[in-house]
């Protein structure tokens, strides 16, 4: 990889990550575990490696923005994550964030 | 899936003991799903090969469990300038400390060449140490805010309640300021000053001494080497004077001061003292009565001894402080280089 490459790469995945972070909100207002979750975001066009995504779902719970509980389903136990209260008023600050650095980006361009 | 399960393992083995079994469970759900639908498209299970090509593409156990873990530096960016600003703190006053201590040390014990040499070796080792301590402590500061961020004091960084009107006025660059005509006129009429006073010393030594020329009474007296030292130091200030008068004559005055000008004065001023340093057996004073050997050796001895070690410590000042400029210099130069190459 080139200087100038890794250069990209790295300002990219800076860039990604606090998309991830909203997208990962954005779409637990439904309650998803982890693989359903990761071909829900796929679908809608934000891929995303497993090794990013498990991880950063319990640091989220962590930090209070999401709940979860195990449950059985299809004969397995799975870990379901959705949305807490704070993280909706959390998301709902963030997306307006998010839609004024967009507004100011696309004045800009 | 054999290979599955080893590879669980495999995380299991890097991530934190107490979350270690509820990660794999939830880590592994996801990944038998994954495998499930990837089986299922297919219409059969994976070989051996597409198998380990698909873990491979998750990443290796390390770098998977590492994603776990709670925090991956030793010093956050909240602690990281007030660590940077002691640990400098810790490192500058050690080496002085320790430097003095060993120079009064060595005078006190009359110790010699040997112990000077060890005392150098040694520096590195107590200042690694010092860096050391530092580390740990802010390093321990950073573990508790981070495992107890409710039960802390969040950590202030310096001069946490700043503000902008306090800041210090905007200063003058000096070094790159022009210099006026009658400064470099001051300049060069006080060059002629000292050196005339610098000349007249030797005849009337009142001139540098005052009533301390008393001392001339005593009965030691200096060296040859000071008369060495002496011409020397003569020598350095008709060249610095000539230099002066040059810039003035070629209007150059109002250059400000080169860094390489500046270096270059720094340089001549090792000669003198290595024109000490070269005494012969370290004597820089005699007794003006060799008999009086048996009653002043002593004194005179340790006096040698002390201003030699003085002058050495001073030497290695002086070079280190040259090496630092050079570095400086070099380090400019390429920006400089740089800088006009784009």
């Amino acid at each position: 990889m080139t200087l100038i490459e890794n250069l990209f790469e790295n300002l990219r995945l800076e860039l990604r990550r606090g998309c991830l972070t909203l997208a990962v909100l954005a779409q637990l207002k439904q309650e998803h575990y982890g693989y359903t979750l990761r071909k829900a975001l796929a679908a809608q066009g934000m891929e995303i490696e497993e090794s990013t995504l498990y991880p950063l779902l319990r640091r989220l719970e962590s930090q209070g923005l999401l709940t979860s509980e195990w449950r059985e389903e299809e004969k397995r136990n799975k870990r379901f994550y959705r949305l807490s209260i704070e993280g909706e008023q959390i998301f709902a600050r963030l997306l307006e964030e998010w839609n004024q650095i967009n507004t100011a980006i696309n004045n800009l361009l | 899936m054999e290979l599955l399960d080893r590879y669980l393992q495999a995380v299991k083995r890097h991530l934190p003991w107490e979350r270690q079994d509820d990660i794999i469970a939830e880590l592994r759900a996801n990944l038998e799903a994954q495998l499930e639908d990837k089986e299922a498209e297919m219409g059969r299970p994976l070989t051996k090969e597409e198998a380990e090509a698909w873990l491979k593409q998750i990443g290796s156990p390390i770098q998977v469990a590492a994603r776990y873990q709670r925090q991956q530096y030793l010093i956050g960016p909240a602690v990281f300038p007030t660590y940077w600003f002691v640990l400098r703190l810790a490192i500058t006053w050690g080496a002085i400390i320790y430097s003095i201590a060993k120079a009064v040390d060595i005078a006190a014990h009359g110790l010699g060449a040997e112990a000077i040499v060890s005392a150098v070796i040694y520096l590195p080792w107590v200042l690694l140490i010092n860096a050391a301590i530092v580390t740990l402590v802010f390093a321990a500061i950073e573990q508790v805010g981070v495992r107890y961020p409710g039960k802390c004091v969040p950590f202030a960084p310096m001069a946490p309640a700043w503000s902008p009107s306090g800041l210090p006025p905007m200063g003058v660059d000096e070094a790159n300021k022009p210099r006026s005509f009658a400064k470099a006129s001051a300049e060069v009429i006080f060059g002629f000053l000292f050196l005339g006073w610098l000349l007249l010393v030797p005849h009337y030594p009142y001139l540098m001494f005052g009533p301390g020329a008393w001392y001339l009474r005593l009965p030691y007296q200096l060296a040859p080497v000071w008369l060495s030292f002496y011409w020397c130091l003569v020598g350095i200030n008709i060249f610095e004077l000539t230099w002066k008068i040059v810039d003035l004559a070629r209007g150059a005055w109002q250059r400000p001061k080169s860094r390489a000008k500046h270096l270059s004065m720094h340089t001549l001023s090792l000669i003198p003292l290595s024109v000490l340093l070269a005494a012969p057996d370290h004597m820089l004073f005699l007794l003006k009565k060799p008999e009086d050997a048996v009653t002043l050796g002593g004194a005179l001895a340790s006096a040698n001894k002390g201003v030699h070690l003085a002058l050495t410590i001073a030497l290695a000042i002086v070079v280190l402080q040259l090496v630092w400029g050079a570095g400086k210099m070099g380090v400019e130069a390429w920006r400089n280089r740089v800088a006009a190459m784009r």
